[in-house]
């Protein structure tokens, strides 16, 4: 617990309108999209650089774990305030500070919501690509902080890619800016090691972003097929064929009966799987794209094909695939998502591992996946009332990231370490290489103060990983 | 300097011939001859065959206090702020393989002494390639483009090194082998140490392997070559190529000075205040055509003087040139002196006009190339040690009051030790406890990369 003279002091930096510290407050930022519970002690919102570095001083000077935190959406556990303490909410710093499209740059406040950004783009003909599930509330800080993706990462790259500098505040309540607003400073890549690093070395203030003009067209198309096999055999294809479309979500025949349930996209709930796919381009080129497209689809026995004729019929599309966790949350609130990712051309393999790890442990799993970054959402449901169902659930999802790596792959594409896949770290890599991750934080943050207990597994139990983790 | 060799460091010399082979090391002359870096002749030279081989010696050298300067082809040494010192040179052009390419998954892995001319080479038989294409990269070794960050003019279209490496394998400071990164397109298990050792200039670590993000060949591609009488035009046509939904594929610049290999090529010439903006376009048919189309229209309205539109492999001569006018410049003179400046992009325009008032203010051509889209620009320039200083430092200030900056990278040694140095940075701290805590003892590349900071 933390002393009352403590809450006086934050009082003081932040104002009393911006702190909360009562018992139903602190429970509300409990938890985030996993399962586990965990109780801060009190949140703060600060509204500026210079408050968030006094927060950090004081935390500092007391030793007070601080976790920073956007808007809670993260699927690791990464927000979980694991050894109490603060909970540093920047969603109040939400100030996007300047546009700049002759610099192809915008820099914003952490707070500022994914979505936010995007509309303020879109009317000056530009875009920020990284587009997750979560965009709607997600912050940009938090993007930041797990190197989000999502559908269109596929074509234009993942979060780390559009981010060229930070302000960030260290644990001692330092202020640093790494990166630039211009490229290539001869420096470490110290923005590269921030961007992902789920709030363990210190929490971001201000983003410069890189930000570029849409494309002049898209289309997006359903392709609709009657085997699981053919609709992931037809990612392949594409991308083997050398297409690179904005995006190609494949969800399987249990998530559209899910997603059908309450969004309503009009997906079809008697089919095995289908894809969605967006092309992106220049107007004059885009049929080209889509009618190669098409007759992949149809090698591999597609069984329709619709291709949205308006931007109504585009949104429904897209409708569907940005509920999915939302639609099953409604049948199902208790499930593990996991977020595998193996090579590209390993995705029919990997998905049907997963049909038969799902038999093997008697487990309901629906797939949804950015197929074509070979990015596995599978989804575990169970029972939260049944102890037993609950435990096959989470040997299934482990057995399902196992199987990952074991295809040349990885334990997460997008959705970070957290809490969930602590242990799964140890499979992955080299007792030499969490080291050097740890060496990392020390030096960031040597008295760990930011997001203790998160990322690494304990120490003491080191085991060799499994053949074929990190580029072996 | 001391001639004096320590058992201990005997016994090191020893221990390599044993790590490597006796064949696969050289001393003295043989040695100083063609690895002699900043002034400083290197005792030996070890060209180890295996990342196993590697660990061997870095565990050694750590132990014994021996510097090591890790090598690819040597392109980039003599860059940047000096080494401090240079006890034992690590050759990796015996890595040079392919450990596995996965052209379904569209991905190498390599070993770090590979030459990227080389692996395109390779890759070309299976029609695809690796978008990376520094200036010496016929020569230059792919862990030597990782380690110094070396991008070419396609980073437009395709990035940087940073967003097409997909994993590194190093060996620490203290001899371990480090693995990041994999062979998937997205990856956020744990810390991102990869992103950590590219552009660290072997400070942190050996890189022995590397997974690179493959692409297939493009169907199609096209140059266009335009001349401007004033750069001003070019740069106003810049500010609107970017602004389009046109995705080119390079937008680079180059004057009268840096020029005339290119101008050679296309079988054409530039006169004193005359730049010539190239812009490629690659992709499907479709595509490039709507590009050399629009790109062309872009150019009549800007003023551009002629225009030259070359196809596919036509293209080729020009590129070459284009590549080794850098080498052109350095080879031209001995007391040339390479800076590098990076502005926002729509600033590039004015940081031309300034320096070429500059230049004209001291009685100096300034040569120039630059990446239109990104913001970078290369200068050449020679002139008596005094005066050079002078303009480096009228440089320096011109960028910083366009909010970027411009450092020194190719120079005579003693230009180098004075003027080699960064713009002040409130990261550096930072960086610092990076380095002393990767590599304790100080034994990689001493001096490189943070040996610019005053």
């Amino acid at each position: 617990m933390i002393a009352p003279s403590i809450i006086k002091e934050l009082t003081r930096i932040v104002g009393k309108e911006n702190i909360l510290a009562e018992l139903k407050d602190l429970l509300s930022y409990s938890y985030d999209a996993t399962m586990r519970q965990e109780m801060p002690d009190v949140i703060v919102f600060p509204r500026s650089t210079e408050q968030v570095s006094a927060i950090m001083k004081l935390a500092h000077r007391e030793r007070i774990p601080v976790v920073p935190r956007g808007a809670g959406t993260n699927l690791s556990g990464g927000t979980i305030p694991l050894k109490g303490g603060i909970v540093l909410e920047i969603s109040r710093m939400n100030r996007i500070l300047e546009i700049n499209t002759a610099d192809r740059r915008a820099v914003v406040e952490p707070g500022v919501v994914n979505l936010d950004l995007q509309n303020a783009l879109a009317p000056l003909g530009y875009f920020y690509p990284p587009d997750p599930a979560s965009q709607k509330s997600s912050t940009m800080g938090g993007n930041v902080g797990e190197n989000a993706g999502g559908p269109m990462c596929l074509r234009y790259g993942v979060t780390s890619k559009y981010v060229y500098g930070i302000e960030i505040v260290l644990a001692d309540g330092t202020v640093i800016d790494v990166g630039d607003y211009v490229e290539d400073f001869p420096a470490y890549d110290l923005r590269g090691l921030f961007i992902g690093s789920e709030g363990m070395l210190g929490v971001a203030t201000k983003l410069i972003l890189h930000i570029i003009p849409k494309p002049e067209a898209s289309r997006t198309m359903l392709a609709i097929f009657d085997r699981l096999e053919d609709t992931s055999q037809a990612v392949s294809d594409i991308i083997g064929a050398g297409i690179v479309p904005g995006a190609i979500e494949l969800l399987d025949q249990k998530m559209c009966q899910v997603i059908e349930q309450s969004v309503k996209a009009g997906y079809p709930t008697d089919a095995a799987g289908l894809l969605l796919i967006e092309v992106a381009g220049l107007a004059d080129t885009l049929e080209k794209q889509v009618r190669e497209i098409s007759e992949i689809c149809q090698k591999n026995k597609a069984r329709e094909l619709r291709i949205a004729q308006s931007s109504a019929e585009r949104d429904a599309l897209w409708k569907g695939r940005r509920g999915a966790f939302g639609s099953v949350a409604r049948i199902c609130p208790p499930y593990i998502v996991c977020d595998g990712t193996v090579p590209r051309d390993k995705l029919p393999a990997a998905l049907h591992k997963v049909g038969e790890i799902a038999e093997e442990y008697k487990v309901l799993i629906v797939n949804v996946a950015h197929a074509g970054d070979g990015n596995l959402h599978p989804l575990i449901l169970f029972d939260v009332k049944s102890p037993e169902e609950h435990k096959a659930a989470k040997k299934a999802g482990e057995t399902i990231l196992d199987a990952c790596i074991a295809m040349g792959g990885t334990i997460s594409g997008e959705h970070g370490i957290g809490l969930e896949k602590m242990d799964a770290m140890r499979h992955m890599f080299d007792p030499a290489d969490i080291a050097a991750m740890r060496k990392v934080k020390d030096v960031f943050d040597p008295n760990d103060i930011f997001n203790p207990g998160k990322m690494f597994p304990p120490e003491a139990e080191a085991v060799l990983p499994k053949e074929k983790g990190a580029a072996r | 300097m001391d001639n004096t060799v320590s058992p201990e460091k005997q016994a090191f010399y020893q221990k390599l011939g044993e790590i490597a082979g006796a064949g696969n090391v050289l001393t003295g002359d043989k040695a100083a001859a063609r690895y002699t870096v900043d002034g400083i002749a290197p005792r030996a030279v070890v060209q180890p065959a295996s990342t196993k081989q590697v660990v061997d010696i870095v565990r050694a050298a750590n132990e014994s206090r021996i510097t090591l300067v890790p090598w690819g082809n040597g392109s980039k040494q003599h860059t940047g702020p000096c080494l401090e010192a240079a006890d034992t040179v690590l050759c990796l052009s015996n890595m040079n393989r392919i450990v596995e390419l996965d052209a379904s998954n569209f991905s190498v892995q390599v070993q770090a002494g590979m030459v990227n001319g080389e692996l395109q080479k390779q890759l070309a038989e299976k029609n695809l390639f690796f978008p990376l294409d520094p200036n010496y990269m016929e020569t230059s070794t792919i862990g030597g483009e990782i380690a110094t960050n070396s991008n070419g003019p396609r980073r437009i279209m395709y990035s940087s090194v940073r967003d097409l490496v997909l994993g590194v394998t190093v060996v620490s400071p203290t001899g371990d082998i480090i693995h990041t990164g994999g062979k998937t397109m997205k990856n956020v298990a744990g810390i991102d140490l990869c992103r950590m050792y590219i552009g660290s200039w072997g400070t942190l670590g050996v890189i022995t392997e590397a997974v690179l993000r493959l692409f297939p060949m493009p169907e199609a591609s096209a140059g266009l070559y335009m001349t401007f009488n004033d750069a001003e035009d070019a740069f106003r046509m810049v500010g609107q190529l970017l602004n389009s939904p046109l995705t080119p594929s390079a937008i680079e610049l180059v004057d009268a000075v840096t020029g005339h290999g290119v101008a050679e090529a296309i079988g054409s010439n530039l006169k004193d205040s005359d730049v010539l903006l190239i812009v490629n376009a690659e992709g499907t048919k479709g595509d490039v055509a709507r590009h050399v189309k629009d790109v062309s229209a872009l150019a009549k309205t800007n003023k551009a003087q002629t225009v030259i539109t070359l196809e596919n492999e036509k293209a080729s001569p020009a590129w070459t040139a284009y590549r080794g006018s850098h080498g052109a410049m350095l080879d031209a003179n001995n007391s040339v002196v390479q800076g590098k400046a990076a502005v926002p992009i729509s600033k590039l325009g004015d940081l031309v006009q300034q320096v070429k008032k500059i230049g004209a203010s001291r009685g100096v051509k300034i040569g120039l190339t630059a990446h239109c889209g990104n913001g970078i620009l290369y200068t050449y320039l020679a002139a008596e040690h005094e005066a050079l200083l002078r303009i480096t430092d009228e440089l320096k200030r011109a960028a910083a009051s366009l909010n970027g900056f411009f450092l020194i990278e190719a120079a005579p040694l003693a230009v180098r030790k004075e003027a080699a140095t960064l713009p002040l940075r409130n990261d550096y701290p930072l960086m610092r406890r990076l380095k002393a805590e990767f590599d304790p003892n100080n034994i990689l590349n001493p001096g490189r990369l943070l040996g610019g900071l005053r």
